[in-house]
C-alpha cells in the first residue's frame, strides 16, 4: 500500500486528503463513542468498589429488605464500616442477575443465596471458598459448631464451606379462624394440641369453606399446591424420599413422593383444576403453581385478603400478620398427615451469605458476613422478621419467640431439609414443572415424576 | 375496530384512576367511580420512577444520537461514494436484517463481560452507534433520491467527501433522519431484553425492567402499576401524535420502493 | 447481474442504476480506486465494526461454545457433540420449539389477515381516516412490557374488561393466562396489537394500486370480492412477503410477553424457545448448552427464511399477469 502512495505527486496529495476524510468519518464513529464512555460513567455509575465499601445483594423484598437495611446500619455504626444493601431481581432458583454480574466483573461482595442451591452455585464456580478465611479466624470447626447441622451441610460442597448459614424456617398449616367459624367449622379442630389433622379432615373442612359464584370460586377452603405447598412439602408429608445418597440417585418416583403428588392430583380433580387455577389467576394474578407462591405480603397473598381458609406457609408471615393482618384471627397447625396417627413432616429451608467470585472487597465481605450471619445479626433479623435463626445458641433463647413462633421453632427439631445437591436448583425447578402438570391434571403423577428423573439424573451423573 | 385497539390503553388509564376498593369490585366498573389522581403521585413515590426515567432517557438520547450519526455515515458510504465491493457489502447489510437477535445473546454477553461493560449503559448504547441494517437500508433508499449532480457539483468545487455529506446531503436528508431518530428512540425506550441482560443494580434500571422488578418483588397494586405504565407510555403517545407522519412514513418506507 | 437484482424481493433500485459507472474508473485508475475503497470503508466503518464485533464474532463463537461445557466461569471444556445429543432427549427443548413454531405459524397468518382487514377498512375514503389510522397504529409503538402489564389486568378472569365484555354473550369466564390451552392464544392475541404497523403498510400498498385496474375489471363485470381476489391480493403479495418475513423473525424471538406474564407457564405452555435459551444461559449458567440452542435457532430461522423466499416465486406477483 505504501508503494502506491509514492507513485506521483497527485496521488500523494489525494492520499493526505482522503486520509483526512477517512479520519473524519471514523472519528465521528469512534471518538464520539469513546467520549460516551465517560458520559455513561456519570449516568450509569454505581461505580463503587474501592474504599472500604461492602455491597450486599439480596433478592428479598419488604419487609425483610427493610430489616436487613436496619441491620447494616447498625453494623456500620458499630464497626465504623461502609456497607450497603442493594435489591436485585431473582427468586429461589433464579440467580440470573448474580451470574451475569459476576461474569461481568460487577458482582457484589456479599450475596444472600438460597442455601440449598449453594452446592450447585459452588460447583458452577460462582462462589469463593471460605476455608482460608475461617482458618484465619477460629477455624472451620468452630464455625461449624455454631450452626444447626443441616444448615451447615447445605453450605458445603465437596466437604468445603462456601457460605455461612443465615436464617431458617419451617412450614405449617395456616388457617383463618374467622373464616372457618363463618363457614360452620370449629377452629378448635385444627388446634395443634390435637396433633396433626389428617388429609381427610382437612378436605372435609375445605369443602365447607369453598364458595362459588356462577361456577367461579370466590372463596376457597384450601388449595394445597400453592404458596409453600411445594413438591417437597407433600413428598415429605407422605413419607417420601427425594434422594438416595448411597446410589447417587435422585428419587422423584419414590412411592411416598408419588403418593403426595397423587393427593394433589385428586384434590385438583375434585375442585376442578381449571376452576382452582382461575381462582388463583383472578385473585393473585398468577398463572401456575410456579408463580402462585407468595414471598411478598399484602395484595397477592389471598390468605391476607380473607378469602382462603387454609394455606401452607412458613413462619415469616407471622410478621406480616402483625403488620398487615387487619385483625384476622389466625392459627397454625401441623402439615396434614395421610392417616390418623402418622407422624407429621415438614421441611426447613433458609438462606445463606456467600462471597461471589471477583468480589472487590472480600476481606470486608467476610467481616460483614460473620456479623450478619452471627448471633448478633441473626438475633436482630429474627426479632424483626420472625424468621428462625440457624445459630444454635439463639434457638435456646425462649424470649426470641412468641407463641406462634414457638410452634415453628419446635418443628425445626423434626424438620426435613432438601438434599444439598450440585443440581439442587435444577431438581427444584423440574419438580415444579411436574407439580404444575399434576395440579392442572395434565399428567399423572407417575409420568410427571419419571420425567423429572429423566431430566435431572444425567446432570447429576457428572458428579457421581 | 379502532375502539378495540384503544381498549387496552383505555383500560390502563381507567385502572390507573381506580381506588383500591374499586379495583376489586365485581363486576368491574368500566368508568372509575371517583378518579384517584393521587395514584399517579403514589406510583411515582412508591417506585423510584425518577431514577428509572432518567436512566431510560439517558440511554434513549445517546442511542438516538448514535443511530443518526452512524447510520447517516454508513448510508452515505453506501449511496454517494463510489467504491468497489460496495454493492456486495450492501447485500450483506440487507441479509443481516433477518438474523434474529436472540441467537447471539450468549456470546455478545460474554463479549460485553470481557469489556467490563456489564451493569453499565454501554451495552445498550454502543450498538446503536454501530449502525443498524434496517435504518441503513431506509436511509440509503432516501439518499439515492438526492440527485448525483448536486454532490458531484460540490466535489468539483473541491469539497471533500465529509463536506459533501455535511453541506449537501445532510440538509436534504433531514426527514429521513427524523424517521431513524424516532425509530431508534422508540426502540431504546421500549427495549426489555437488553436491560434485563445487562443492568443488575436497581440504581441502573430502566423503566422496562424497573417496573417489572417492582411488580415481581414488591407486589405493586395494579392501579399503581397502571399509573406508572401510563407515565411510561405518555411520552410515546405525545411523540406519536406530534410526529404521526414520520412514524407512518417510516413504517411504509421499509417495505415500499 | 442487473437483471437478477431487480427481481430480488427487497428492491434495491440504486444498486441497479449505478453499478455501471465505477467500472470505467476502475479500469483506468487502480490507485484512485483503492483510495475510493478506503474512503468507502471509512464511511461504513461503524457498521463494519458492529458487523464484525456483534455478528460475525458472536456467530463464530456460538458455534465454538456450542461444542463446550461452559458455565460462564473458568475454562470452556470441549465436549464434542454432547450438547446436541442432549437436545434429542430434552423434552423441554422440544416443547419450547413446538410452542415457538405454534406461535409463529398462528401469529403470522393471523397478523397478515388482521392487517389487510384493517387496511381495507381504512381505505374507505372518509374524512376521519387519519384518526382511525392513528388509533390503529398507536399500540404498535408502545412498549411490549407495558402492554403485557395491561394485558394481565385486561384479561384477569374476574376483574378484567374482556371477560366482562364477553359475559353478555353468554361466554363463560376464560382464564386467559392461567389455562394452558388459552395462554399461548392469549399471547398471539397480544401480538395483534402490533398489526397497525403493517396495516399502514398495506394501506399504502392499496393506495398505490391504479384505479384504472378496478375500472377495467368492473367493465368485465367483476364483483367486489372477485376484484379483491384477482387484483388487490396479488398486488399486495410483495408486502405480504415483507410482513411474513418480519413476522417470522419476531415470532421466533418472542420473549418479553412470556417472561413478564407467565414465566413460561402454565404447564410450560408458554415456554418459548428464547425463554428456554435464556433460562439455560442465565438461570442454570449453562452457556455451552445455550450456545448450542442458539445455533439451532439460527439454522431454523435461516431455513424458514429460505423456504419463504423460495416459495415466494410462486405466490408473489410484482405485477398482474
Amino acid at each position: 500500500m505504501e508503494s502506491t502512495e509514492n507513485t506521483d505527486l497527485f496521488g500523494r496529495r489525494l492520499t493526505r486528503r482522503e486520509a483526512l476524510e477517512r479520519g473524519g468519518a471514523a472519528a465521528l464513529g469512534l471518538t464520539l463513542g469513546g467520549s460516551l464512555l465517560s458520559a455513561c460513567d456519570i449516568g450509569g455509575g454505581d461505580g463503587d468498589g474501592g474504599g472500604g465499601e461492602v455491597v450486599l445483594w439480596t433478592e428479598h423484598t419488604q419487609p425483610e429488605l427493610g430489616a436487613m437495611r436496619k441491620m447494616i446500619t447498625a453494623y456500620n455504626k458499630e464497626t465504623d464500616s461502609k456497607a450497603k444493601v442493594v435489591a436485585v431481581t431473582g427468586s429461589e432458583t433464579d440467580i440470573a442477575k448474580l451470574t451475569a454480574a459476576v461474569r461481568g466483573g460487577t458482582g457484589p461482595d456479599v450475596y444472600l443465596l438460597d442455601r440449598f442451591t449453594a452446592a450447585q452455585r459452588a460447583e458452577q464456580g460462582i462462589l469463593e471458598e471460605l476455608t482460608d478465611f475461617m482458618e484465619k479466624d477460629d477455624g472451620v470447626e468452630s464455625f461449624k459448631d455454631q450452626y444447626l447441622e443441616f444448615a451447615w451441610a447445605e453450605v458445603e460442597f465437596e466437604g468445603k464451606p462456601y457460605g455461612l448459614p443465615f436464617d431458617t424456617d419451617a412450614r405449617g398449616l395456616w388457617h383463618n379462624k374467622d373464616l372457618l367459624k363463618k363457614s360452620g367449622v370449629d377452629p378448635a379442630e385444627l388446634d395443634p394440641a390435637k396433633g396433626p389433622p389428617t388429609v381427610d379432615k382437612v378436605r372435609e373442612i375445605a369443602r365447607k369453606v369453598d364458595k362459588k359464584d356462577g361456577g367461579a370460586y370466590t372463596q376457597v377452603g384450601f388449595i394445597p399446591w400453592t404458596d409453600q405447598g411445594w413438591h417437597y412439602t407433600w413428598g415429605f408429608a407422605f413419607g417420601g424420599d427425594f434422594y438416595d445418597e448411597s446410589g447417587c440417585k435422585v428419587t422423584p418416583t419414590d412411592p411416598g413422593v408419588v403418593a403426595g403428588f397423587q393427593f394433589l392430583y385428586d384434590w385438583a380433580k375434585e375442585m376442578g383444576p381449571k376452576q382452582a387455577m382461575a381462582f388463583l389467576s383472578a385473585h393473585a394474578q398468577c398463572t401456575g403453581p410456579q408463580t402462585c407462591n407468595f414471598t411478598t405480603p399484602q395484595e397477592s397473598w389471598p390468605f391476607l385478603r380473607g378469602i382462603v381458609g387454609m394455606d401452607v406457609s412458613g413462619d415469616w408471615p407471622i410478621n406480616w400478620m402483625r403488620q398487615y393482618g387487619k385483625g384476622i384471627d389466625w392459627g397454625v397447625t401441623y402439615i396434614p398427615v395421610p392417616e390418623e396417627g402418622a407422624e407429621s413432616a415438614t421441611w426447613a429451608g433458609g438462606w445463606s451469605v456467600v462471597i461471589p467470585k471477583g468480589a472487590k472487597n472480600a476481606e470486608g465481605a467476610w467481616e460483614l458476613m460473620k456479623w450478619f450471619a452471627g448471633p448478633e445479626g441473626q438475633r436482630s433479623y429474627s426479632e424483626q422478621t420472625s424468621h428462625l435463626p440457624t445459630v444454635k445458641s439463639l434457638l435456646e433463647d425462649q424470649s426470641l419467640f412468641d407463641k406462634n413462633h414457638q410452634f415453628f421453632r419446635k418443628l425445626l427439631d423434626v424438620a426435613h431439609s432438601r438434599p444439598p445437591l450440585p443440581v439442587g436448583a435444577l431438581y427444584w425447578d423440574e419438580l415444579t414443572v411436574a407439580l404444575e402438570a399434576v395440579a392442572l391434571n395434565r399428567k399423572q403423577p407417575q409420568e410427571a415424576l419419571e420425567q423429572v428423573a429423566a431430566r435431572v439424573q444425567p446432570q447429576l451423573d457428572k458428579f457421581c | 375496530m379502532s375502539a378495540v385497539f384503544l381498549a387496552p390503553l383505555y383500560w390502563m388509564v381507567s385502572t390507573a384512576l381506580k381506588g383500591h376498593d374499586e379495583l376489586l369490585e365485581f363486576p368491574p366498573t368500566v368508568f372509575p367511580g371517583s378518579p384517584q389522581w393521587s395514584n399517579f403521585r403514589d406510583a411515582v413515590e412508591f417506585i423510584p420512577f425518577g431514577t428509572f426515567f432518567l436512566n431510560t432517557l439517558t440511554i434513549t438520547v445517546f442511542s438516538v444520537i448514535g443511530a443518526v450519526i452512524s447510520n447517516l455515515l454508513v448510508a452515505y458510504g453506501f449511496s454517494h461514494v463510489q467504491w468497489p465491493g460496495r454493492d456486495f457489502l450492501f447485500y450483506v447489510v440487507v441479509a443481516t436484517i433477518f438474523i434474529p437477535f436472540p441467537v447471539i445473546i450468549v456470546p455478545v454477553f460474554i463479549l460485553m463481560a470481557k469489556l467490563g461493560w456489564v451493569d453499565t449503559f454501554l451495552p445498550l448504547i454502543i450498538p446503536a452507534w454501530l449502525g443498524n441494517p434496517l435504518y441503513i437500508f431506509l436511509l440509503r433508499q432516501y439518499l439515492l433520491q438526492i440527485p448525483r449532480d448536486l454532490t458531484d457539483a460540490a466535489r468539483v468545487d473541491g469539497a471533500r467527501e465529509w463536506q459533501v455529506l455535511w453541506r449537501v446531503v445532510l440538509p436534504l436528508s433531514k426527514p429521513a433522519l427524523a424517521v431513524v431518530a424516532i425509530f431508534a428512540g422508540v426502540f431504546a425506550w421500549n427495549d426489555f431484553l437488553g436491560p434485563l441482560l445487562y443492568l443488575q443494580s436497581e440504581d441502573n434500571y430502566t423503566l422496562a425492567i424497573g417496573l417489572q422488578f417492582y411488580r415481581s418483588q414488591y407486589d405493586v397494586q395494579f392501579n399503581l402499576l397502571m399509573a406508572a405504565s401510563t407515565l411510561v407510555v405518555l411520552p410515546l403517545v405525545v411523540l406519536f401524535l406530534a410526529f404521526q407522519k414520520q412514524f407512518i412514513e417510516g413504517a411504509t418506507m421499509g417495505s415500499l420502493k | 447481474m442487473t437483471d437478477r437484482e431487480t427481481r430480488l424481493t427487497l428492491e434495491v433500485p440504486g444498486v441497479a442504476r449505478e453499478t455501471g459507472r465505477p467500472r470505467l474508473l476502475r479500469r483506468r485508475l487502480g490507485t484512485l480506486e483503492r483510495r475510493r475503497l478506503l474512503t468507502g470503508l471509512a464511511f461504513i466503518s461503524p457498521w463494519l465494526v458492529g458487523f464484525l464485533a456483534f455478528l460475525v464474532y458472536p456467530i463464530v463463537s456460538n458455534v465454538w461454545y456450542g461444542f463446550t461445557d461452559y458455565s460462564g466461569f473458568g475454562e470452556a471444556e470441549f465436549v464434542g457433540l454432547d450438547n446436541y445429543s442432549r437436545m434429542k432427549g430434552d423434552t423441554l427443548f422440544w416443547k419450547s420449539l413446538y410452542n415457538t413454531l405454534y406461535y409463529t405459524i398462528l401469529a403470522v397468518p393471523v397478523g397478515v389477515i388482521v392487517a389487510i382487514g384493517l387496511a381495507v377498512a381504512m381505505n374507505q375514503r372518509v374524512r376521519e381516516v387519519s384518526i382511525y389510522r392513528a388509533a390503529l397504529f398507536l399500540p404498535s409503538v408502545l412498549p411490549l412490557f407495558a402492554l403485557s402489564f395491561i394485558f394481565i389486568w385486561l384479561l384477569n378472569p374476574r376483574y378484567g374488561l374482556v371477560n366482562h365484555a364477553l359475559a353478555p354473550f353468554g361466554v363463560e369466564p376464560i382464564n386467559w393466562f392461567g389455562d394452558p390451552t388459552w395462554a399461548r392464544l392469549s399471547i398471539v392475541l397480544l401480538a395483534q396489537l402490533g398489526a397497525g404497523q403493517f396495516a399502514v403498510i398495506f394501506l399504502a400498498g392499496l393506495r398505490a394500486i391504479p384505479t384504472t385496474l378496478y375500472d377495467a375489471a368492473a367493465i368485465d363485470g367483476a364483483g367486489t370480492w372477485s376484484k379483491f381476489r384477482k387484483i388487490t391480493i396479488p398486488l399486495l403479495t410483495p408486502l405480504i412477503l415483507y410482513d411474513v418475513i418480519i413476522g417470522i423473525g419476531f415470532g421466533l424471538q418472542v420473549f418479553t410477553q412470556a417472561y413478564i406474564i407467565t414465566q413460561g407457564g402454565p404447564d410450560n405452555s408458554t415456554l418459548f424457545y428464547v425463554l428456554y435459551l435464556y433460562n439455560q444461559a442465565f438461570r442454570y449458567g449453562d452457556f455451552g448448552y445455550a450456545a448450542a440452542l442458539s445455533c439451532v435457532l439460527f439454522v431454523i430461522s435461516l431455513f424458514l427464511a429460505l423456504i419463504v423466499f423460495w416459495t415466494s416465486r410462486r405466490w408473489v406477483h410484482y405485477e398482474l399477469e
